[in-house]
């Protein structure tokens, strides 16, 4: 049956939201919206949100005005009591339809697996769709999750930031709902879809929209300056969230202060002022883009008004340049020995031996050369000097940044410049990684050491809390041995890395390697995203040899070969020798005895065994994981399907059966241990 | 817009408040590095009587003294606090009223709300707001306090600080803040910018280091053993003294990263002390009334 349908809206009138707040937000409640629908049995059509600073929308069309009704079947007393040998109702049967409270009528007879029973089919009551939604509306809202929430009024409802009213419009109605003391809109004789259609109008509410509109506003400057097209992404979408309808101009500063360096320049307008640098070939100019919001303005003294905050920021800056300057830069060394790393884990100087000990242990590994390992020791040296200028006190972001210039401005090369420069990122998910091999190697030097540092005394994270940024620090060394194929043991070098702490670390070393070890394969299972099967992930991250570079390869191969037959043969033989282990009691399976074989089909089964063993072996160490995998599969598929249909593994001759364990372990593990855990992957179907 | 002189702008502020039932009290004659410190805001935010409140308070910050050398920040500077309770619903507008009482048109610039949640470590104080900037100069912080003392408040205030000299430089149309005209021609430097280089000198360069170490250790102790007495008011003039020991000793760059964060920690404890003991007082006389 065909319900009549009305448009629905949700509007939520907020004070000045934080810039990536309402994104996120809005597209959670429109699931959550349409999920509860779904429970609900609402029919409904097509979805529609938007948001600004301001505004949070949620729009669906043709939402049913009614439930869909349902009928259960609800069973009564079977037919041999509903009826009496004459075929007439019985007290049991006319008892059930009150019960149910229906008419003798309506009961109807079913057949069951146990019989035939009598039943009644009940109509579950289709709720007017309003009654629902004012019911679950304010739930939805208050379940959404924010960041960081406060309460602004003594009803205790907490938010964002404080809401300044509520609009629930289905068709012409409005739905009035209870959160905390919000004042509810109120609007008569206009529809949902008018509604939206005049806010849509009044200006661009659609964060999309709005960020092309600004794009382009700045696009045309930048043309029209000849300038290089580019706008900063990251600030296009704070700014996004700070206007909502964008007007733009053009602001100049002094050109002296175009000796401070590039990403001095940069930082002070973008991450203090949020204004658009503009750059001519990759040089910073003496303008800046500023998005405002549109208004009758007086352009020419708002634009006053941000060069003049500029020019005292950029100011502060040169006064701090200049002062950072005097002296050569690595005459800061001494300052170093009173500056604190962490409580508990000694100052500055001490960290940067342990960063040249596991730079230096890592570039061993990697075989490098002496040019390259002298030049990560020498940016190791200089790493940390930085943080005692007065621009980096100033501007904590440009740590780092500020190293690499101050090495260039003293002399330093390009490369140890690069790589204090460069070690810290990545500095964000999608932030860029360090450029060349000396960065990358400090980079995961300086995170190692922070992460073994943070977790050998006792420091952790818990749930979402990571204060240290435990996960962050995992992450970024993940992204760059896997983006720079370090092929390392990362196991090894994390023990370096506990040796340098010496006597620093307060948790037990073994236990301390190995929940290391378990958090980079919890990032690296994030970072892999999504595979098919899902299980391959943790079929893969079974290994015991730890190469991040070789895991993600794996991962890459393993994804490519899942829907072979091949690997589906593999994934059954392991299958099928785990599921036959699993009666074994543990410490009961020892080496195989080819003196207690009795089967011909034994002895077939171990010496395939025997041949496959150093092809596996040379195959993995070549990591030719597919074709070990087809080699794995062509060497025991059929003959283990033989030996199961002929062999009886769980003999009642005891050291026969254990002896059979034995092979079905041996084989087992030839495969498991060295390439991938198979039997994580669900039920296998060969077809 | 008239180019209101720095005296004629805190005349119309309290003027503006005085309207929207604020009380005037008089500024802090301890040395603070906030309006907040003020007892008519860090303890009258506390519990659940109603209260409103506007001064102007000099401020201390140690650590951004610049020779006056730089246009826009100064070791001691004016804040105009307004505080409150409980925060009325319309009190962004009212905000926005008290900016057209000096004459400036929103219109013809551009106002922004922007996120930052404003926390004194030191008094346990945190809330959720805003930087307000006017033109990209940012000219108040606009917080809703959650907790005060580490105290979850059952009743929100609304903290309103202006920088007034930022406000005047927009007023007057001035790039630095020396150049302010204070009254009837007398510039702000006239007045400020010896004592602004002097105290810049001696936060950085002169101050005493072992004198401020021992000077902490007593303010703390003092401060503790009048809470033991139930002297609230004592106490925390004595933790407010600890503070700015405390400050002075990082602007002369004596105390280490992690000692910092001991020292913060200390402050915290009595300040959260001194909240408590507040709290219980008032409830205390609350029910013997």
């Amino acid at each position: 049956m065909k319900t009549a349908t009305k448009d629905f809206l949700l509007e939520i009138n907020v004070e000045t939201l934080p810039v990536l707040y309402p994104r996120p937000w809005v597209e959670t409640l429109q699931k959550e919206l349409i999920k509860e629908l779904e429970a609900q049995r609402i029919g409904y059509g097509g979805t529609y949100s938007a948001c600004n600073k301001n505004l949070l929308i949620c729009y669906i069309k043709g939402v049913s005005l009614h439930q869909e009704e349902i009928s259960r079947e609800v069973l009564g007393p079977p037919k041999h009591v509903a009826f009496d040998k004459e075929g007439n109702l019985t007290k049991q049967a006319c008892g059930f339809a009150k019960t149910q409270g229906v008419k003798i009528e309506d009961l109807k007879i079913k057949k069951t697996a146990k019989g035939e029973y009598i039943y009644v089919e009940k109509k579950e009551k289709a709720r007017p769709t309003k009654d629902i939604l004012r019911d679950v509306v304010p739930e939805i809202i208050k379940n959404v999750h924010f960041p960081k929430t406060m309460r602004w009024d003594s009803s205790g409802f907490r938010f964002a930031r404080p809401v300044e009213s509520l609009l629930l419009l289905l068709g012409k109605d409005n739905l009035r709902i209870k959160a905390g003391n919000v004042p509810q809109k109120k609007v008569s004789g206009v529809t949902a879809s008018v509604y939206l259609k005049k806010i849509q109008k009044a200006s661009l509410i659609d964060p999309d929209e709005r960020k092309d509109a600004i794009k382009k506003l700045i696009l045309g400057k930048l043309g029209f300056l000849k300038a290089d097209p580019q706008v900063d992404e990251a600030l296009l979408e704070e700014v996004n969230f700070m206007v909502n309808s964008p007007q733009i101009f053009v602001g100049q500063f002094d050109k002296r202060f175009l000796r401070l360096p590039k990403d001095v320049l940069i930082a002070s307008m973008s991450k203090y002022q949020r204004v658009f640098p503009v750059l001519q070939k990759g040089h910073i100019t003496n303008n800046f883009i500023a998005i405002i919001e549109k208004g009758k303005r007086d352009m020419a003294g708002i634009r006053k008004n941000y060069e003049n905050i500029l020019e005292a920021r950029l100011k502060d800056s040169l006064f701090f340049f200049d002062e950072d300057t005097k002296k050569p830069f690595k005459e800061n060394a001494e300052q170093l020995k009173s500056l604190i790393f962490q409580k508990k884990l000694g100052n500055m100087s001490e960290k940067i031996e342990r960063l040249k000990g596991l730079s230096r242990f890592i570039c061993e590994k990697l075989a490098l050369d002496e040019g390259l390992k002298s030049n990560i020791q020498r940016a190791a040296e200089l790493s940390k000097l930085d943080l005692i200028t007065l621009m980096v006190g100033e501007f904590p972001s440009l740590q780092g940044v500020m190293g690499g210039e101050y090495a260039l401005k003293s002399g330093e090369s390009k490369e140890v410049s690069q790589a204090i420069k460069e070690h810290y990122l990545p500095q964000g998910m999608d932030d860029k990684l360090p450029g060349s091999l000396e960065s990358s190697i400090l980079a995961i030097s300086d995170r190692i050491d922070n992460v073994v540092g943070f977790l050998g005394t006792g420091v952790d994270i818990s749930g979402s809390f990571d204060p240290f940024g435990i996960r962050r620090n995992t992450q970024g060394l993940i992204q760059i041995i896997e983006k720079k194929a370090l092929r390392l043991r990362i196991d090894e070098v994390i023990q370096k890395s506990i040796e340098l702490y010496n006597d620093k670390l307060t948790v037990d070393r073994g236990q301390l390697k190995d929940k290391i070890v378990d958090y980079i394969k919890e990032r690296i299972e994030y970072l892999i995203g999504d595979v098919r099967p899902i299980e391959l992930k943790a079929a893969i991250l079974e290994i015991k040899y730890f190469d991040i570079v070789d895991i993600f390869n794996r991962i890459k191969i393993f994804s490519s070969i899942s829907d072979k037959k091949f690997f589906s043969e593999a994934a059954k033989i392991v299958e099928r020798t785990n599921n036959i282990l699993k009666a074994a009691r543990k410490g009961e399976i020892g080496k195989v005895d080819k003196n207690l074989f009795e089967e011909t089909l034994e002895h077939e089964l171990w010496k395939a065994y025997l041949n496959m063993r150093p092809k596996m072996q040379d195959l993995v160490n070549n990591e030719k994981y597919e074709e070990a995998t087809r080699e794995y599969a062509k060497a025991f598929y059929k003959i283990l399907h033989d030996f199961f249909d002929h062999v009886m593994v769980n003999t009642e001759k005891v050291s026969l059966r254990l002896n059979r364990l034995a092979m079905m372990d041996t084989i087992n593990r030839l495969y498991t241990e060295r390439v991938a855990d198979l039997a994580k992957l669900p039920q296998i179907i060969v077809k | 817009m008239k180019r209101l002189s720095f005296v004629e702008v805190v005349e119309r502020l309290n003027k503006f408040w005085a309207k929207q039932g604020c009380t005037t009290v008089m500024p802090l004659d301890t040395e603070v590095g906030a309006g907040t410190f003020h007892p008519a805001t860090f303890f009258k935010s506390l519990g659940n009587e109603k209260w409103r409140t506007a001064y102007i308070q000099p401020s201390r910050r140690p650590t951004d003294g610049r020779y006056a050398d730089n246009p826009l920040r100064m070791q001691y500077y004016y804040q105009y606090q307004v505080l409150v309770k409980p925060s009325p619903r319309e009190i962004k507008n009212i905000y926005l009223d008290s900016l057209k009482s000096l004459g400036i048109d929103l219109d013809l610039h551009e106002i922004r709300f922007v996120e930052d949640d404003w926390e004194s470590p030191t008094l346990g104080a945190q809330g959720l707001g805003w930087e307000v900037w006017l033109d990209s100069l940012e000219i108040t912080q606009f917080t809703y306090f959650q907790q005060i003392g580490g105290i979850e408040l059952d009743m929100v205030s609304c903290e309103i600080t202006y920088g007034i000299e930022r406000l005047c430089m927009f007023i007057q149309n001035k790039n630095n803040v020396f150049d302010l005209e204070w009254q009837n021609g007398l510039k702000y430097g006239d007045l400020h910018k010896r004592h602004e280089i002097e105290h810049s000198k001696y936060n950085f360069d002169e101050s005493n280091i072992d004198m401020h170490l021992k000077m902490f250790e007593f303010f703390e102790k003092e401060a503790s053993a009048l809470l033991s007495k139930k002297l609230v008011y004592p106490a925390y003039s004595f933790v407010l003294k600890a503070s700015h020991a405390f400050n002075l000793l990082d602007a002369r760059g004596a105390i280490g990263q992690s000692e910092r964060a001991r020292y913060i920690a200390r402050i915290r404890s009595l300040a959260k002390r001194c909240a408590e003991l507040y709290l219980s007082a008032a409830q205390g006389a609350a029910t013997t009334s």
